[in-house]
């Protein structure tokens, strides 16, 4: 990691002019290199076709007038197999469209990963660069609180926070906020302790920059890559965690998500109804597996030591 | 090494006691489980009795105190979910998750040594990149899906493997000294009922050990590539050692170091695995329990679940730690924490 710290550790430019095409120029040649792994690019290629869906799902599926994350009700067409007109995907147990789940899930989805990652990083730079600042007593103190959440299974805290603030997703999005943030407190605050001792840093501090301004303006760019990594990693798992706790019951009845779904079509697989669990099922295994490909991809060209493995 | 061993036991009532704390205001906050105890037509005097006979008006410290002094005296409260006291269901359920996380457990470590070893010897042949889309689908796979989707093929639709864990016939045929079923099995000598168990055990062991292999299979192909290109392989080598002896008694060894860690954490997987996989294959553990008190709002059940894995999982993370000494005489314990 040393050595990468070095090749990076530069002092961040003036934002606009020269500064930012470098950084433009680098963008587009790491999405170059990572586009050559075929594995990177079918996952860039399926999270391109989510985010397809997503925005295009008006036009896809006119929204249902009662809610649009509902999942609309056709009385008459319970249980209809994939192929009925009107139905192209079937229709489960409770006449829900299975094609409106899965392009409005996506929606959900995208929100559920884009806010759950975005408070868990805000959250988790602001306890890791506190903690790495200060050292001493408020270091050992948070990092303690954050080792608490790290200590014991994933799925054990959503799960309870979940279940005590009671049925609902955006329930579900505020209990992965509170596991998820941990990790990047310590990746934050492991990269300040190396960091700190940087001779940019110290200059820094001996012309008198304050704190803050050290951290954002010295640490937090150095910071960015494990993070991006561990983030884009976690836009595919928080959804893979989110709809698990949507599968046992934890939001709303009815909602258009991909895990109750799943839970919904449970019931009717003895009698041959396969598709009211699969369809919503294999959408969380390509969102989940698309983030990790592309996750895996970026951590391959940003740490070159890791290739291959 | 035993300072170590001791440090870590005197640590993990600490850990223990920052979880449970945090679960407990958790589930308190989220209001008394008062509930669970009202019968219709109880007098306000009869609920302020209970209210008192619970310490359900005490401060939250004091009420977690409470509930602190009835775990050491073997009392973990009245589960909702159960209609009865915890302690009373926890053995049988707890059998169940145990017989059910051990099976998936031989699945995850003996396929995922194996197929990892496998990989490794043929890097970048076609096994390699079997094991690779084998690892990385393994994490990204909803557990509670591919259950599901082993169920409709094989349950539903082929009829080859039954659901749920017993055949009730079978199983009231023989004495349950134990609460794991195979074991009893043996124990009575009835080969009938060892199949029964077996056949039960084979879809949620398999559905709930893959994630665990994926990730085994992941770190065990990587260590083990890593080691094969050492100088001291070379020279087990160069004195004409088949290759099958130089894997299993020199490369392979020194991989599993960092694949035990990796056991070790997905101990935790297959743990909370349970509650989702145990769920879709009527699997009557403390998983399935746990799914259903997170439903009924019941405490004691949540709570008495939470102490369950956070203690298996971190000794399971202590053995793992001795475990990976055992293997590498290098790693000293003593000066890490």
């Amino acid at each position: 990691m040393s050595q990468f710290v070095e090749s990076t550790a530069v002092r961040s430019a003036p934002r606009w002019g020269y500064g930012a095409t470098v950084r433009a120029r680098r963008v587009a040649s790491l999405a170059g290199q990572m586009l050559r792994n075929p594995a990177t690019a079918i996952g860039m290629g399926i999270i391109f076709l989510m985010l397809l869906l997503a925005a295009l799902a008006p036009l896809l599926v006119p929204e249902n007038p009662t809610g649009t994350y509902q999942m609309p009700r056709d009385l008459v067409a319970a249980n209809m197999p994939p192929g009925t007109p009107g139905h192209p995907l079937g229709t489960n147990v409770l006449g829900g469209d299975m094609l409106y789940g899965i392009v409005w899930g996506s929606r959900l989805s995208l929100l559920l990963s884009f806010v759950v990652v975005g408070i868990a990083i805000v959250m988790g730079l602001l306890v890791g660069s506190v903690a790495g600042m200060s050292g001493g007593k408020v270091d050992s103190v948070l990092m303690r609180i954050a080792d608490v959440f790290l200590s014991v299974p994933e799925l054990i805290f959503p799960l309870t926070i979940a279940a005590l603030l009671g049925p609902s997703f955006t329930n579900i999005i505020l209990a992965l906020c509170v596991v998820i943030w941990p990790r990047y407190a310590r990746i934050a605050r492991s990269r300040i302790i190396q960091v700190r001792q940087e001779g940019y840093v110290r200059a820094a501090r001996s012309i008198g920059d304050s704190r803050f301004n050290i951290v954002r303006r010295d640490i937090l760019p150095n910071s960015m890559t494990p993070i991006a990594v561990q983030a884009t990693l976690d836009m595919g798992r928080v959804v893979l965690l989110g709809a698990t706790l949507s599968f046992l019951g934890l939001s709303q009845a009815g909602l258009a998500e991909w895990g109750r779904l799943v839970s919904i079509g449970q019931s009717g697989i003895t009698a041959g109804w396969w598709w009211s669990s699969t369809f919503p099922g294999l959408m969380i295994f390509l969102w989940t597996l698309s983030f990790s490909l592309v996750g895996d991809g970026l951590r391959d060209v940003l740490d070159p030591r890791t290739e291959g493995r | 090494m035993r300072q170590y061993i001791i440090r870590r036991l005197i640590a993990l009532p600490f850990v223990m006691l920052a979880v449970t704390m945090l679960v407990f205001v958790l589930v308190r906050v989220g209001g008394s489980p008062i509930g669970i105890y009202l019968e219709p037509g109880m007098t306000k005097a009869e609920v302020a009795a209970l209210n008192e006979r619970f310490h359900l008006d005490d401060p939250l410290p004091m009420q977690y105190i409470y509930w602190l002094r009835g775990v050491l005296q073997g009392d973990l409260g009245w589960s909702g979910a159960a209609s009865a006291p915890v302690m009373e269901v926890y053995p049988e359920k707890w059998a169940a998750t145990i017989e059910l996380a051990l099976a998936a457990g031989v699945v995850a470590v003996g396929l995922g040594i194996w197929l990892g070893t496998f990989a490794a010897r043929r890097r970048n042949k076609p096994p390699d990149q079997f094991a690779r889309v084998f690892s990385v689908a393994g994490a990204s796979l909803p557990n509670f899906w591919f259950g599901l989707m082993m169920l409709i093929v094989f349950w539903a639709w082929l009829k080859w493997f039954p659901n749920g864990r017993y055949d009730i016939a079978l199983w009231e045929s023989i004495p349950h000294p134990t609460g794991l079923y195979t074991v009893d099995s043996l124990l009575a000598g009835n080969l009938t009922t060892f199949l029964d168990a077996i056949w039960h055990l084979a879809l949620p062991s398999i559905v709930l050990g893959y994630v665990a292999a994926a990730m085994i299979v992941r770190m065990m192909r990587s260590s083990l590539v890593d080691e094969l290109g050492r100088d001291y392989v070379d020279a087990a080598r160069a004195k004409g050692l088949p290759e099958r002896i130089v894997i299993r008694r020199h490369a392979r060894r020194n991989a599993l170091v960092p694949t035990v860690t990796v056991i070790g954490l997905a101990v935790g997987a297959l743990l909370e695995g349970a509650v989702v996989v145990e769920t879709i294959f009527q699997w009557p553990g403390l998983g399935r329990w746990m799914a259903q008190a997170v439903l009924a709002g019941d405490d004691a059940t949540i709570l008495g679940y939470v102490l369950f894995l956070s203690v298996s999982f971190l000794l399971v993370n202590l053995m793992v730690d001795l475990a990976c000494a055992r293997l590498d005489p290098r790693i000293s314990l003593q000066g890490s924490d």
